[in-house]
């Protein structure tokens, strides 16, 4: 590993000063600073949503701040489109990759900036510099074979050849290692190093810590859509990291007696489910959740907590395994059987999956609920019924509304996600799964949500609690399991938790933790 | 990248609905203008060829099928989904009506309920085709059900051009149906159809408000995802759709079949454009069902009021359709810049 560059460069590579962007209401990057050096490997981290896709689109001049500049080696730029940012020599390396898969490497890379003899392409030219560069950063790539033969790790090879093709100074890689084995991982960290060593610049963008261990000089962790810590990588851990991504400054304390768990409700064995292309995103998973108690789900986003969840929830057909639902076995079965099995569920993402945005409160409190008495009888539904039951949550639950008969959309983050809550737990269902059930959230609203989630327990119902924020986990779960790429990897006893020991399984490192 | 607050510039809130339409009479009415023709005159024509009393049962008789293949866009577009096959699906409901009291037996009023029942049935199996592609093999509905609307029409065209046609003419049509399979004359050019029609509009209307399925698929059209976290079957329920929004295209055929036309004659259902009619008033609604029977009403007028202008002065009838297209586009370009607006 190469040394990290000790205090600020004289000239620095590229500098984003006070970036701002909103949409709508939310604020997806708040007044960030970045700073990178030339020839350094610099690591973005922050969950799902803390502004680290906002912040590169706007390097790459996808989309324009509403405030704040962007400087490269010291010079203010301002980038209509992607291609202003590619000619002050930007690169990037999308998750999807934009290929050609009909068209050969070499099209596929000189495509736009073809070179040229006499009007036509000047293809043997073409092949020779590809091979060229190819060859001088060790990426193993054939220009004449075609994209759509190649392995995922070959066609991200291509991508990084488009970006030198073009003389990229500072290379935008956006989570990417997420598509490949960790052979193809090991090969991609030989070249950012050989990039690297080239004077060449690498932004790298990711949430799994051992990457940014072995690979980067320096780390900049956005939460919320601002840079809370600014590290470098040698005098850091991945303890630290954690906290700093996830951690809140506010550490609430729950008050719950001691658990008292009944009968298994959830059981799910040795479930596994598959990407679209094949790979484990949950992996042999076993889990087993009883009626009056918590049990957490600890582990850094992106490790198949989501997977698992929608596995559970019935939203994703499992590859292998089972599930029951107190005593139902529901493993084929589609979200309704879940429902009538005795299925709550607070998803991830309250606007894109939680509500439906246009929908009226009495609506969206509906939903799931919807089919079945006191809502509708012999398919027709009760209209007063749903407003009165929607009354009733919105005075109950606090959610700021005028109407029952107004759309949700316009509601702040707390008050949509109160929606959610209040809907999912109306219904008293003997399983409760939450998952992120205070992203996003004001502090009110999160001791008013983690005191519902005990009052659910305490009345016997079993609660899965999904959370990338430790302080949740350690004060909501009676035990808690971490996930790692795919497998519950431990199962805790909340008693005797520590933060420290969790960090270091959340890493993936179950030795030193034991 | 700057500081300085976008200036807000807002067309005047107008409903977009009005607004489109005033902005189709204009630029139609200066298309009469620069075309030697008088606006004025042009649209005084279109009113009381559609809206005069004598003129009425007319209008009303366009407006059946109009109104029914707007159902027939608007049952999907309601849960966001489209089906394009309604010209094929309204064939072979016509075509099956045709052949029902032609080829069985039985009295007359049963024979009619029979064959509308048959040609319903027909359609709507025939869309879920289309349904059950998406479902299961990923094909695009709104591509599937376009194409296989062509087979429909050339098999249907086949059958009354050799098998079963009426030999007797030298057009590709089946023999005349019996009188006692024709529907109930009512007054005029109007037939049992109309009532038929009504009754299915406004239980398509009682449906979307006040049953869980009509619930389930507005949620869908608000939020797929949303539905399905809540436990809708999206697959069952594109299948069902379908199936519903095929039947009343095979209904619109029937009604045709057995009370205008009284016999099935290739390419004759298709001719009016009824189907496109209908999904333009759809959009025109967004899928609304309510406003959509008012769209399509408000088309079936138009074209109505076409004809007699053409009648009356020498301004031909592409003029209303134009009219109709302005409006559509209009309500296009002001939906497509809102949209654009706010994810700035």
């Amino acid at each position: 590993m190469m040394a990290g560059p000790v205090g600020a460069p004289p000239v620095a590579e590229l500098e984003a000063r006070g970036i701002v962007k909103r949409y709508g209401p939310l604020v997806a990057n708040d007044r960030i600073d970045l700073v990178v050096a030339r020839g350094e490997v610099h690591a973005v981290m922050g969950e799902n949503g803390a502004g680290k896709s906002t912040l590169m689109s706007i390097l790459y001049g996808l989309q324009q701040p509403d405030a704040g500049e962007i400087l490269v080696r010291g010079r203010k730029v301002e980038y209509r489109s992607a291609l202003d940012a590619i000619a002050e020599g930007m690169g990037m390396v999308h998750q999807a990759f934009k290929l050609f898969n009909s068209l050969t490497v070499w099209e596929n890379v000189v495509y736009g900036m073809e070179p040229s003899r006499h009007g036509f392409i000047d293809r043997r030219a073409a092949i020779a510099r590809v091979g060229e560069i190819a060859a001088r950063y060790r990426l193993a790539v054939d220009p004449a074979a075609v994209v759509g033969s190649l392995s995922v790790g070959v066609r991200q090879r291509v991508e990084i050849l488009k970006a030198l093709y073009r003389d990229a100074r500072i290379l935008i890689l956006d989570e990417p290692t997420a598509v490949l084995t960790p052979q193809e991982r090991d090969g991609l960290f030989d070249v950012i190093r050989h990039l690297a060593a080239d004077g060449r610049t690498i932004l790298f963008v990711t949430h799994k810590l051992h990457e940014v261990m072995t690979i980067t000089d320096r780390v900049t962790v956005l939460r919320d859509g601002r840079v809370v810590e600014r590290m470098v990588t040698a005098d850091t851990s991945p303890r630290e990291i954690i906290r700093a991504m996830t951690g809140r400054a506010v550490n609430l304390k729950v008050e719950k007696a001691v658990s008292a768990p009944g009968a298994p409700v959830l059981v799910a064995e040795k479930l596994t489910v598959l990407s679209d292309d094949g790979r484990p995103l949950v992996d042999r998973a076993s889990l087993t959740v009883c009626g009056g108690e918590i049990v957490g789900i600890a582990g850094v986003a992106g490790n198949g907590q989501t997977e698992l969840i929608e596995a559970l929830a019935g939203l994703r057909q499992p590859y292998r395994g089972s599930v029951s639902i107190a005593g139902r076995n529901v493993t084929a079965a589609g979200v309704d059987e879940h429902r009538v099995a005795g299925l709550a569920y607070i998803p991830e993402d309250r606007a894109v999956t939680g509500t439906a945005r246009a929908a009226s409160a009495a609506d969206n409190l509906a939903m799931g609920f919807h089919r079945y008495p006191p809502l509708a009888r012999r398919g027709l539904l009760d209209g007063r019924a749903l407003a009165t039951e929607a009354r009733a949550m919105i005075a109950r639950f606090g959610i700021k509304i005028g109407s029952e008969k107004l759309a949700v959309g316009t509601l702040s983050g707390g008050n949509l996600q109160k929606v959610v809550v209040a809907r999912e737990l109306t219904h008293r269902a003997p399983l409760l799964i939450a998952e992120q059930p205070t992203r996003g959230v004001d502090v009110g609203a999160i001791e008013f949500i983690h005191s519902e989630l005990v009052a659910e327990r305490d009345r016997g119902a079993a609660v899965l609690l999904v959370s990338a924020e430790l302080s949740e986990i350690l004060a909501l779960a009676d035990r808690i399991l971490v996930m790692y790429e795919g497998r519950v990897l431990a199962e805790v006893d909340a008693a005797t938790a520590t933060e420290e020991a969790l960090g270091l399984l959340m890493a993936g490192r179950v030795q030193e933790a034991a | 990248m700057s500081d300085i607050a976008r200036p807000a510039r807002r067309l005047p809130r107008i409903p977009p609905v009005p607004l489109a339409i005033l902005v189709g009479v204009v630029l139609g009415g200066l298309l009469v203008l620069v075309s030697g023709g008088n606006p004025v005159e042009a649209y005084a024509a279109i009113v009381t060829g559609a809206l005069a009393f004598d003129n009425l049962p007319n209008t009303l008789n366009w407006a059946v099928p109009l109104v029914g293949m707007t159902l027939v866009a608007a049952t999907p577009l309601r849960g966001g989904m489209i089906n394009l096959g309604g010209d094929g699906q309204m064939v072979i409901g016509g075509l099956v009506a045709a052949l029902v009291p032609l080829y069985l037996p039985g009295p007359g009023p049963l024979l009619i309920i029979v064959a509308i029942l048959a040609a319903m049935l027909a359609s709507g199996l025939y869309a879920t085709i289309a349904a059950w592609g998406e479902t299961r093999h990923g094909i695009p509905m709104l591509i599937s059900s376009l194409l296989l609307s062509y087979p429909a029409i050339g098999i249907c065209s086949y059958i009354v051009g050799f098998p079963l046609r009426d030999t007797t003419t030298g057009l590709a049509q089946t023999p005349m149906i019996p009188e006692a399979a024709r529907l109930p004359v009512l007054s005029g050019p109007l037939n049992a159809g109309l009532l038929v029609m009504m009754v299915v509009a406004i239980l398509v209307v009682l449906y979307d408000r006040f049953t869980v399925g009509g619930y389930e698929l507005r949620m869908r059209g608000l939020n797929a995802r949303f539905a399905g976290y809540g436990g809708v079957p999206l697959a069952r329920q594109m299948t069902g759709v379908m199936f519903a929004s095929g039947a009343i295209a095979g209904l619109v055929g029937a009604l045709i079949v057995l009370g205008s036309q009284f016999r099935f004659q290739d390419g004759a259902l298709l001719s009016p454009g009824y189907t496109w009619s209908g999904l333009m008033a759809a959009l025109l609604a967004g899928g609304e069902p309510l406003g959509a029977i008012l769209a399509g009403a408000f088309f079936a007028a138009l074209q109505t009021g076409g004809f007699a202008m053409q009648r009356e002065t020498s301004i031909p009838r592409v003029l209303t359709m134009v009219l109709q297209s302005i409006i559509i586009l209009f309500l296009a370009i002001r939906h497509g810049v809102g949209r654009r607006r706010e994810t700035r």
